[in-house]
């Protein structure tokens, strides 16, 4: 008798417990159902429409989908999106590492050059932009400025409607968003938790100043190297359209070879107000994240060091 | 002997001249930007020069009188402490039994809560779009505050892996002292981190500062206008003539964007850099 009362009140105790835990998770949870999950199943509804901004629809069945996957400004932003995605985790992620280790290099002034490096990852991206739209800038550009007077010919490139010139372009400017500046710092903690013994051991072997990044360096830190490519994909994917339409456009100019899905969705609902088409395209980004999720996950099983 | 001691002399320089250039390069729009707003508009699309050949405040003034600017600015203050403030309650509450409680269906909710992380936002603000008209609250600041109170997946992570590093054994003492379960999260765990909600708060507020992507679907009317979509649009063209970009009062606009977080990185570097690369190393 006494063995069951027992037991009953530990269950008592359990189902109190779970119940405050829940009680706790509640804002999660509600928020999770209303702003996740129904509008990822509203999304899906939606796409089944010819759905128009003011609110008028229709059930097309795949139309959306159909008619998707036979647009050239789809195929053609699907492809600027992962291109962009994958570019902008390479060049982001190498110039941290660069940026860091120039930093950690023990020195004078340190303090004013982390402050020179990590400043521009803190303002607006607009204001970024609006910056780089006039550096480079055909009439009274810095770039072009800069270039004329080093080699004395006259430039006059307009490098954000070249397209030769635009993924230069905003491939440098991605250097100086929020993302790259987090990376920054946190290599920079990465690097100083190297146990220098290790760089003593390769001095004694006589290793390169490569071969102690490539065999030391590397392994040591790529735990940190995959988190921040896995926020570095996740900002490239949402914060792209803050940097690229005030740069280049809703049409992602010149000839929508910056026009990434985001902007294409943008465009689609509010320009084109085929608000069940935006929402087929948003399905396509939805999957394109999770595919990346998958995927950097599989690579990081792969090749990242843990040290437990 | 005296070779190696030149050799690494030489080293050293090499390397501050790279900090150097980086630097510059790194540095270089701020300064063009600063510049630009104190040219006059024929200088600024005529001359590429840093200094300005006659320094003017006409752009500033343009600005204050050409626009509500007081109203964007309180806008802009409005959605950054509603926001703060809502993430900062709920984040944390809900942060605290996945740091400290053991509970049916725990790795469940973490495991959701990690994975909501890598959707990006974009990918769902077109329904949530047509799910605000619905309700109404389109052309206002509340799509992004009252989400906000629903606690955000990556500061609920970030809670939870601060509440961790508390040792466990002062909750315990709490609950001999008959301290139910709200009571040692408000007394116990609240108290000691009070450092981290400085640091989450900073990070939202740099956030919501700098956001443009979402007041750009949801707001519509000048009279809720952020600073950011302020910058992206009223400024723009100058008065009377429609096709001439009136570059420099745009960059006395974004002149007084980058200060704040400029005094924020001056007087409180210790909360914006120790916060964001903590952010960033809770791998």
């Amino acid at each position: 008798m006494n063995e069951v009362n027992e037991q009953t009140s530990v269950r008592k105790k359990q189902l109190r417990n779970n119940l405050t835990a829940y009680a706790f998770c509640a804002p999660w949870m509600i928020g999770f159902v209303f702003f996740t999950l129904f509008p990822i199943g509203f999304m899906f509804a939606v796409s089944l429409t010819n759905r128009k901004l003011n609110g008028i629809s229709d059930f097309i069945g795949f139309a959306n989908y159909r008619n998707l996957l036979q647009s050239e400004t789809f195929w053609n932003s699907f492809q600027v999106t992962i291109f962009f995605t994958i570019i902008m985790m390479i060049v982001t992620t190498i110039w941290a590492v660069i940026m860091a280790m120039l930093l950690n290099y023990k020195q004078k002034l340190n303090g004013i050059f982390q402050f020179c490096y990590f400043l521009p990852s803190v303002i607006p991206t607009v204001a970024l932009a609006y910056a780089f739209r006039t550096i480079f800038g055909k009439e009274a550009g810095l770039l072009n400025a800069i270039i004329t007077s080093i080699s004395g010919k006259n430039a006059n490139v307009n490098w954000l409607y070249d397209s030769h010139t635009v993924y230069f372009a905003v491939f440098f400017i991605t250097l100086f968003t929020y993302n790259t500046g987090q990376m920054m710092l946190t290599f920079r903690s990465g690097l100083n938790d190297v146990p220098r013994e290790l760089y003593e051991a390769c001095d004694i072997d006589g290793a390169s100043a490569f071969r102690k990044f490539r065999n030391v360096t590397l392994p040591m830190i790529s735990p940190i190297v995959l988190f921040n490519s896995v926020m570095g994909c996740i900002s490239a994917l949402n914060g792209s359209f803050a940097l690229l339409y005030p740069l280049t456009g809703e049409s992602g100019d010149p000839n929508g070879m910056t026009q990434v899905l985001s902007l294409l969705i943008y465009k689609e609902a509010f320009s084109n107000m085929k608000v069940g088409y935006a929402c087929a395209l948003s399905v396509v980004l939805f999957l394109i994240a999770c595919m990346f999720g998958i995927g950097i996950f599989a690579v990081s099983k792969r090749m990242v060091y843990y040290e437990n | 002997m005296n070779q190696t001691i030149v050799k690494k002399k030489i080293g050293r320089s090499f390397i501050l001249l790279l900090k150097i250039v980086v630097a510059v390069i790194m540095f270089s729009p701020i300064i063009w930007v600063f510049s630009g707003s104190f040219k006059g508009i024929n200088e600024f699309t005529t001359s590429s020069n840093i200094i300005p050949a006659k320094a003017t405040l006409e752009n500033f003034a343009y600005i204050f009188k050409n626009s509500n600017y007081l109203v964007y600015v309180r806008n802009t203050v409005l959605l950054m402490a509603g926001t703060t403030a809502g993430t900062l309650l709920s984040s944390a509450l809900v942060a605290y039994p996945l740091a400290r409680m053991n509970f049916t269906g725990k790795n469940v909710i973490f495991a959701i809560i990690v994975g909501t992380m890598m959707i990006p936002n974009i990918a769902l603000i077109i329904p949530q779009y047509i799910m605000f008209g619905k309700i109404g609250w389109l052309d206002s600041l509340l799509p992004m505050i009252v989400p906000a109170f629903f606690a955000y997946p990556y500061n609920v992570f970030l809670f939870r892996q601060f509440f961790r590093s508390i040792p466990k054994e002062l909750d315990e003492a709490a609950t001999i002292d008959g301290c139910s379960k709200i009571g040692v999260f408000f007394k116990v765990l609240v108290p000691l981190s009070k450092p981290t909600f400085v640091t989450i708060g900073v990070l939202s507020c740099v956030f919501w500062w700098n956001e443009l992507t979402q007041p750009v679907f949801y707001i519509n009317s000048d009279q809720w206008r952020t600073l950011t979509i302020a910058l992206m649009t009223t400024f723009m063209y100058t008065a009377g003539n429609a096709f001439v970009i009136n570059w420099p009062s745009i960059m006395a606009a974004s002149t007084l964007m980058i200060i704040p977080p400029m005094l924020l990185y001056l007087f409180g570097s210790k909360f914006l850099v120790e916060g964001i690369k903590t952010s960033g190393l809770k791998g």
